[in-house]
């Protein structure tokens, strides 16, 4: 692959043809915020099934200092394969994404783990709001309007957990992983697969 | 009048190589094998064409005991290209 004598339109052509190329090699394929939303999910609804069937003190501490943190493990890994597999270059864009997911995603776990008896009754909305931030910005970073607009409902569901009494935080925080992230995550899939065809 | 088009950056491999970098912090050999699906001898010599004008930097490591180039854009080289990308507008669009 080597012509010197270029028109500039095949230039042109060119230049744009390889930034559209590199842009979609490193392009999110909804894959992490799919699994945050099941696992989200999955951790919540579980809770309103022990609690209702009487098993919540024996098992929601499993779900949630098991669950979340292998999440993370799993991210961690499937993130370095994917930059291994493809080679990925630095970008400023993948840098803030990735500093930003850890960020909020350590932030979570602490709130979680260790300050949950100071934030109270306000620990599921304050968390469903830290959450629609990052999606909001993801949403804005990459161009994604239904991951945009995900985050947004998440931030109102947020605002409106304030309101609800403390037993229907759980849900809140299904119809947030359900809205927010599984529903966003699955179009951003679809929208990839779509492109690479 | 026209301006003579960079005669570094106006060649396939190379413009694709810079284009690449434009869009990228800094990107290993591999990756930009892939983007130009060119072979490793060639892209081998297109950068040192590019070294050698300061137009990218080259920086050789090890990683997990393979060799690892990375490569990355001057500022002289995106000033190249920003030159080389408002030429071609103007002989495209001789009238703006």
């Amino acid at each position: 692959m080597d012509k010197t004598t270029l028109t500039p339109e095949e230039s042109l052509l060119l230049i744009t043809k390889t930034i559209e190329a590199t842009k979609r090699r490193f392009e999110e394929n909804g894959h992490i915020i799919i699994l945050w939303g099941v696992l989200m999910f999955t951790v919540f609804f579980s809770q309103y099934i022990f609690s209702i069937t009487g098993l919540y003190k024996k098992f929601d501490i499993i779900w949630t200092v098991i669950l979340f943190p292998l999440g993370a493990i799993y991210q961690f890994i499937y993130v370095r394969k994917t930059i291994n597999r493809k080679n990925l270059p630095k970008t400023l864009l993948l840098r803030v994404i990735t500093t930003m997911g850890w960020a909020m995603g350590l932030n979570l776990m602490v709130l979680g783990f260790l300050f949950s008896q100071q934030l109270g009754d306000a620990m599921a909305p304050v968390f469903i709001i830290l959450l629609a931030l990052s999606m909001i910005v993801i949403g804005a970073s990459i161009e994604f309007k239904p991951l945009f607009i995900g985050g947004l409902v998440l931030n109102l569901i947020g605002f409106c957990t304030f309101w609800l009494a403390r037993d229907y935080h759980g849900f809140s925080m299904m119809l947030g992983a359900i809205v927010g992230l599984i529903i966003p995550g699955i179009l951003l899939n679809k929208a990839r697969r779509n492109k690479n065809v | 009048m026209f301006k003579e088009l960079d005669p570094i950056l106006h060649s396939q491999l190379r413009l694709s190589i810079v284009s690449t970098l434009m869009t990228v912090d800094e990107a290993n050999f591999n990756f930009i094998k892939d983007t130009t699906n060119a072979t490793s001898g060639n892209i081998s010599i297109q950068i040192k064409k590019l070294q050698e004008a300061g137009y990218i930097q080259v920086k050789k490591s090890f990683k997990d005991n393979y060799p690892n180039t990375m490569l990355s854009i001057t500022d002289k080289g995106r000033a190249a290209f920003e030159d080389y990308v408002n030429n071609l507008n103007k002989y495209i669009n001789p009238g703006k």
